[in-house]
């Protein structure tokens, strides 16, 4: 087991985000979370890395119990240098090149040296096929282009968990695909991920369990063939039926 | 009429004060920017107590003039020390130069305005280029240094080059303290042979030339920070 989490509560100005959630993630699990805009989906995943604070949970992440409520900085250090997150809308540094994207969080972050780190940022630009682009700054590349650098970023050192959020939400359609294929890569490589992500056919295809959410809950949730062939709840199928093919 | 030989005699002479009219706008900025951090970094902590005394203050001196910020700080800062001085501390009331009591008012205005400056330009950096910087292992401070203050920097230089040329402007007022800076210089020299213009037009040239070249200076300093932090 990588991640639990344990009765997961947050809420903004008295509206109730997350309604007590509870779930396990193991290693080399792709678990894809699907369901309306506003559910929470990413106000989870934001919880898991610290970007908001909770209003009542535990989280135990490898060995290490967190209260979740009022991590210590080392507590949030601790997960932050073993897990990474691919932003929606890149979050790219935009004052530092493609390859500096990565290199920082590996000096200023991780404490490797930066020979190293360049070694390392190098490999990881190549594997996203964007080794030529290094020296580009991010205004100077398209969105698919950002989102593989934040892939790259994301996952040069083999974290322990990788969590995307919406990661194609923001790309043209046409730069989806490379961005998924990417995705893809590191599920059949065994990385650990958490995708929230409207694209239901990398939900089908890739996913090892999926997650539908919806009003702060988890609803239902696993296999993909039987969350998609066979939905128990009645939200589930609703959402399911409305829901265009990769939406 | 227009005494041109006067003017251009004079010229040098108000020259020499241009290095009061710099030194005192360099230094109450260079205080004032450091003051200013202090408070945006209350401000934005939302330090108690502390936060609504800097929010009061800033309001204050920003709804205020200069010249009587300066009037109170020149009347006020030596009874200031009087008070500290009766109570055991060891201080000298009057000791305090005309130059010291300028620099501080001034030093003071720049606190309030360039701290507005700066959080705004803080808050023009996107709050998600530290949320990336944080998960990806960086510390809060690290965050800020290496990727937050690097792009407000970029953002705030305009705001900071207006408000250290408008600085530069309103030190034309010292005079009245006493100050011999380049509007005193002026006044001065005009008194003797009741040329007024003549020398008003020397300052104004003076005036003129060194906002210029802080503009360009500010301006330079610009491009090549943007040209580092953004690549445009």
């Amino acid at each position: 087991m990588i991640l639990q989490i344990k009765d997961l509560k947050k809420s903004f100005n008295g509206n109730e985000v997350l309604k007590g959630i509870n779930f396990k993630i193991d290693k080399g699990e792709v678990v894809v979370i699907i369901g309306p805009s506003g559910s929470g989906k990413t106000t989870l995943l934001r919880n898991i890395n610290f970007l908001e604070s909770a209003d009542s949970g535990i989280m135990k992440f490898q060995d290490e119990e967190i209260n979740l409520v009022n991590p210590t900085k080392k507590e949030k250090l601790l997960v932050r240098r073993q897990t990474a997150m691919v932003f929606q809308n890149y979050n790219l540094f935009k004052n530092k090149t493609a390859l500096e994207n990565i290199t920082e969080g590996l000096i200023f972050g991780q404490g490797i040296k930066k020979e190293q780190a360049v070694n390392l940022a190098e490999m990881a630009l190549d594997k996203v096929g964007l080794l030529d682009k290094k020296d580009f700054y991010p205004s100077q590349l398209s969105g698919g282009q950002q989102q593989r650098i934040g892939i790259a970023r994301a996952t040069v050192l083999n974290p322990a968990l990788v969590l995307f959020d919406e990661p194609t939400s923001a790309l043209d359609p046409e730069l989806v695909g490379t961005v998924l294929q990417d995705m893809k890569r590191l599920a059949d490589e065994g990385q650990t991920m958490i995708v929230v992500t409207h694209q239901m056919s990398f939900a089908k295809n890739v996913a090892t369990r999926v997650i539908f959410f919806d009003k702060g809950e988890i609803i239902e949730e696993g296999k993909p063939s039987e969350i998609f062939e066979h939905p128990q709840n009645i939200r589930t199928k609703e959402f399911l039926s409305v829901i265009a093919e990769d939406y | 009429m227009f005494d041109m030989k006067f003017a251009v005699s004079a010229f040098p002479q108000i020259l020499t004060a241009l290095k009061v009219t710099v030194y005192l706008s360099v230094i109450a900025v260079l205080i004032g920017t450091i003051l200013a951090v202090l408070i945006v970094i209350i401000r934005e902590k939302k330090i108690i107590v502390l936060n609504q005394i800097a929010a009061f203050l800033v309001s204050f001196i920003r709804g205020t003039p200069v010249i009587v910020q300066m009037y109170v700080v020149y009347y006020g800062l030596p009874q200031l020390l009087l008070i500290l001085k009766s109570n055991g501390f060891d201080v000298n009331p009057n000791g305090l130069s005309a130059l010291a009591i300028a620099i501080t008012a001034y030093a003071l205005n720049a606190m309030a305005n360039l701290s507005e400056s700066i959080k705004s330009a803080y808050h023009s950096v996107d709050y998600r280029q530290y949320e990336a910087a944080v998960s990806v292992g960086m510390t809060p401070f690290r965050a800020m240094i290496r990727i937050v203050i690097p792009q407000l920097i970029a953002n705030l230089i305009p705001n900071y080059a207006n408000f250290f040329i408008d600085l530069t402007k309103d030190t034309s007022l010292v005079y009245n303290i006493g100050i011999i800076e380049i509007m005193a210089k002026a006044n001065i020299i005009s008194s003797i042979g009741f040329k007024y213009l003549e020398t008003y037009l020397d300052a104004l040239i003076i005036y003129v030339v060194i906002c210029w070249v802080f503009a360009r200076i500010f301006r330079f300093s610009e491009v090549i920070v943007r040209k580092k932090v953004f690549q445009n």
